[in-house]
C-alpha cells in the first residue's frame, strides 16, 4: 500500500486546496469577463470592503476550532464604533488613547462572553445570542438610534482610505493579524490546545489542559479584534453609527466554515479561513463588474446566492472525497491477494 | 495526507493578487468618458432598493435612460445602509461609469466616496437627499421648504373656503425640516388668509397611533375645527382615522404630506381630501436627464434653467435643480399612482 494516493483525491480531501483552486478560477474568470477587474484599484477595493469581515473571521476561527461560536462580534463592532465616537467627541480624549480604550472595552466585552460561557457553563450559542442583542441595544441606546459621530481626525481617517506599497492600510492590518493568529493556532502550544479542546474537551481536560481558561481566551481575543475592526470600519465610513457591522458575524462564520474549519471544532487551519475570506470577497466584487450583471442591478443578490452555493459545494466536496476514499479502500482490501498458507 | 502549510497559502494570496494588480487600469478616462462616440453609463443609487418610493424613481429613470440611449446601472442596499452605499459607489468608480446620481442615506455617509469618484473624472449629481456641497455638481431638489409650505396652506384654504380654525400635526417640535415648512405655512397664512386661524400644533413623534390620539384630542378641544393638516407622513392616515372614528368625515377636512399608497383608502372614503407630494417618477426622470447633461457638459454651474424634455423646463437655484411645485393627489387622480 505504499502507492501514493491519486492527486485529485488528496486535493479533494484538503479543503484549503479546493478553495485555492476556486480562488484561482475566480481570478481568471473575472479577469476575462469583468470590466476593470484586473486593476490595482479594484484589488484595493476588494481589500477595503472585506477587511472588517476578514478580521472577524480570523478570530472567529479559533473559537469555532474549540467547538464554540460567537454571534456577538458584529454587534460588538457597532458598540465599539459608537464608544470610540463617544470617547473622541464627548469625552474629548485624544484619538490614539481613545482607540486604545476602545480596544480595551472590546476585550472586556469578549471577556464577558468568555466568562459567561466558561464560568456558568452556558452554551456559547445562547450566551452570544444574548450579547448579540445586548451590545447592539447598548449602541442604539447610547446614540438613541439617531446620533452619528463624524469629523474624525485626518490621521485616523487615513486608516480607511490610504495605501502603503499599493496595499490599503487595513490590508496590512489583516495580514498582521492573520500571521499572528496563524502562529498562535499552529505554532504555539497554547494555540494548539484550541484544536485539542475542540477535538475532545474531555480528553483535553484529562491531559491537564486548563480548558475553560483557554476557551475564555478565544472570546477575549475576538472582542479585542472586533474593536480593531470597529476602528477600521469607522475610518472607512468616516462616521460611527449604532448599525455598524450588522450581519457581519454570519459573514465571518461563513468564511471560516468555507475555509474548512469544522463547525463541531477540532479541524481547521487559519490559512483556510484566509482563503475563505478571499473567495467570498473576490466573488462578490467580481460579479458587480460583469456588465451584463451590473446592468440588471443584481450583483449583490447574485453574490449572496453564489456564496451560499459555494459553501454547500465546499462542504459537500469534503464529504464526497471521504466517502470515495472509504469505498476505494474497501475495494482494494477485497481485491488484494490473500496470503497463501505455506503448504 | 500532507497538508499545504498555511503560511505558504497566506503568503501566496497577496502575491497572486498583486500579480493580478500589475496590469494597471486604463486610467478610467479613455474607455468611456464618451459623450459623442460611445454609450454613456449612468449609475443611479437609491437609499434602499426595497422601498416602493425608489422603485418609482427607477421607473422614471429607466424612461429617461431609454430616451437618451444610455446604459443605466441601478443598485443600492436592500435596507438603508451607508456602508453598502459606499461599497456600491466605489465599485462603480472602478467599473468606470460616466456619471453617478445618488440619494444619500446621510449627508457625510458617502461624501468621501463621491469625492473620490470626482477625482477620477466621474461626474456626480445627487437627488432626493443631498450630500455635502463639494461632493457633487448639482442636487436635484424634489421640493423646497417654501414650495411645500405654500402648497399645504393654499390647499387648506381651498378646502375650507379660506376661513375657520385649523390645527397642525407634526413629527416633533424640533425636526428642522418641518419647522422650516411650518415657518412658510405661517407666513403664507398671515399674508393671504386673514380669516383662517391656526389654533394648535401638536407633535406625534412620527407615529401613526400617537397622531390619531392627538387628532382625537384636537377634535374635542376645538369643536369648530375645520381642517387638520398633517405634515409628517404617518400623521396623515393617523389624523384621518381619528376624524373617521369621530364621525366627522367631510366636516373636518384632512390633508397632509405623505405617500399616496398609505392614504388611498381614506382618500376614496372621502375622509382625507388631499395628499401632497412630488411626482416621484418625474424625480427619477429629471435626475437622469440632469446627470446626462452634466456629463455631456451641457449643464454647467451657473445655469438658471434646465430643459428636462417631456416634463418641461426646470428652474435652477444656485446648485439646486428644482422639480417644481409639489403635486396634489386627490380622489380623482390617486388611482394612477402606486408608491
Amino acid at each position: 500500500m505504499s502507492k501514493p494516493a491519486p492527486f485529485f483525491k488528496t486535493l479533494l480531501a484538503c479543503p484549503e486546496a479546493v478553495l485555492f483552486f476556486v480562488l484561482v478560477a475566480e481570478l481568471v474568470f473575472f479577469s476575462a469577463v469583468g470590466r476593470n477587474f484586473n486593476t490595482a484599484d479594484n484589488f484595493a477595493n476588494i481589500v477595503r470592503h472585506s477587511a472588517e469581515i476578514g478580521l472577524l473571521a480570523l478570530v472567529m476561527m479559533p473559537i469555532i476550532l474549540t467547538g464554540g461560536i460567537d454571534l456577538s462580534v458584529g454587534s460588538l463592532l457597532g458598540l465599539c464604533a459608537v464608544l470610540f465616537g463617544v470617547f473622541t467627541h464627548e469625552w474629548h480624549i485624544a484619538t490614539p488613547l481613545a482607540a486604545a480604550l476602545t480596544l480595551v472595552v472590546g476585550a472586556a466585552a469578549g471577556g464577558l462572553n468568555g466568562g459567561l460561557i466558561t464560568g456558568l457553563r452556558l452554551p456559547p450559542l445562547i450566551v452570544t445570542l444574548g450579547t448579540f442583542s445586548l451590545f447592539r441595544g447598548l449602541a442604539e441606546a447610547i446614540t438613541k438610534g439617531t446620533m452619528t459621530y463624524k469629523d474624525f481626525s485626518p490621521e485616523f481617517l487615513a486608516l480607511g482610505r490610504a495605501r502603503a506599497l499599493g496595499l490599503p492600510y487595513q490590508g496590512w492590518l489583516f495580514i498582521t493579524v492573520g500571521i499572528a493568529i496563524g502562529v498562535l493556532v499552529h505554532r504555539t502550544t497554547l494555540g494548539r490546545s484550541f484544536r485539542a479542546i475542540g477535538f475532545s474537551p474531555e480528553g483535553a481536560r484529562y491531559a491537564g489542559l486548563p480548558v475553560q481558561r483557554r476557551i475564555a481566551l478565544t472570546y477575549v481575543l475576538a472582542g479585542f479584534v472586533a474593536a480593531l475592526a470597529a476602528l477600521v470600519f469607522t475610518a472607512r465610513l468616516r462616521q460611527a453609527r449604532a448599525d455598524a457591522g450588522s450581519g457581519y458575524e454570519l459573514q465571518a462564520i461563513t468564511a471560516v466554515v468555507l475555509g474548512g474549519t469544522s463547525i463541531f471544532g477540532g479541524i481547521g487551519t487559519v490559512g483556510g479561513t484566509v482563503l475563505g475570506v478571499a473567495c467570498v470577497a473576490v466573488l462578490t466584487t467580481g460579479l458587480k463588474l460583469i456588465p451584463a450583471i451590473a446592468l440588471q442591478g443584481i450583483g449583490s443578490e447574485l453574490g449572496s446566492l453564489l456564496t451560499g452555493a459555494l459553501l454547500i459545494f465546499a462542504l459537500a466536496s469534503g464529504v464526497l472525497a471521504k466517502s470515495l476514499a472509504a469505498r476505494r479502500a474497501r475495494r482494494q482490501a477485497l481485491s488484494e491477494p490473500q496470503p497463501q498458507p505455506i503448504p | 495526507m500532507k497538508r499545504v502549510p498555511f503560511l505558504t497559502l497566506l503568503l501566496a494570496l497577496p502575491v497572486l493578487a498583486f500579480l493580478g494588480g500589475c496590469k494597471d487600469a486604463p486610467s478610467s478616462g479613455g474607455s468611456n468618458n464618451s459623450v459623442g462616440g460611445k454609450k454613456m453609463t449612468i449609475a443611479l443609487l437609491p437609499k434602499s432598493k426595497g422601498n416602493q418610493y425608489f422603485a418609482t424613481v427607477e421607473k422614471g429613470a429607466r424612461a429617461a435612460a431609454a430616451e437618451l440611449g444610455a446604459d443605466l446601472l441601478y443598485d443600492g442596499p436592500t435596507n438603508t445602509d451607508p456602508a453598502k452605499q459606499n461599497e456600491i459607489v466605489e465599485g462603480w468608480v472602478n467599473y468606470g461609469v460616466t456619471v453617478i446620481a445618488a440619494a444619500c442615506e446621510n449627508k457625510e455617509g458617502i461624501s468621501a466616496a463621491l469625492k473620490a469618484a470626482q477625482d477620477k473624472g466621474i461626474k456626480v449629481v445627487t437627488f432626493d437627499s443631498d450630500t455635502t456641497g463639494d461632493a457633487r455638481s448639482f442636487f436635484v431638489n424634489q421640493a423646497t421648504a417654501e414650495g411645500i409650505g405654500n402648497t399645504l396652506m393654499d390647499e387648506a384654504a381651498r378646502l375650507t373656503g379660506a376661513e375657520g380654525e385649523f390645527a397642525i400635526i407634526t413629527a416633533t417640535l424640533t425636526a428642522s425640516n418641518m419647522n422650516e415648512w411650518r415657518k412658510h405655512i405661517e407666513a403664507r397664512l398671515k399674508e393671504k388668509y386673514p380669516k383662517m386661524k391656526l389654533v394648535d400644533t401638536k407633535p406625534c413623534d412620527d407615529q401613526k397611533d400617537k397622531a390619531q390620539q392627538e387628532a382625537t384630542n384636537l377634535l374635542s378641544a376645538y369643536p369648530n375645527l375645520k381642517c387638520l393638516m398633517a405634515i409628517c407622513s404617518p400623521a396623515v392616515p393617523g389624523a384621518a382615522e381619528a376624524v373617521k372614528q369621530a364621525g366627522k368625515a367631510g366636516a373636518v377636512k384632512v390633508l397632509g404630506l405623505g405617500l399616496p399608497s398609505e392614504n388611498k383608502a381614506y382618500v376614496k372614503d372621502g375622509v382625507t381630501q388631499s395628499v401632497i407630494l412630488w411626482k416621484v417618477e418625474d424625480l427619477g426622470y429629471l435626475t437622469i436627464k440632469a446627470a446626462a447633461a452634466v456629463a455631456a457638459g451641457t449643464l454647467k454651474a451657473g445655469a438658471t434653467e434646465f430643459d428636462a424634455g417631456k416634463i418641461g423646463k426646470m428652474e435652477i437655484q444656485g446648485d439646486n435643480i428644482l422639480l417644481g411645485k409639489p403635486f396634489i393627489f386627490n380622489k380623482e387622480n390617486i388611482d394612477g399612482f402606486d408608491f
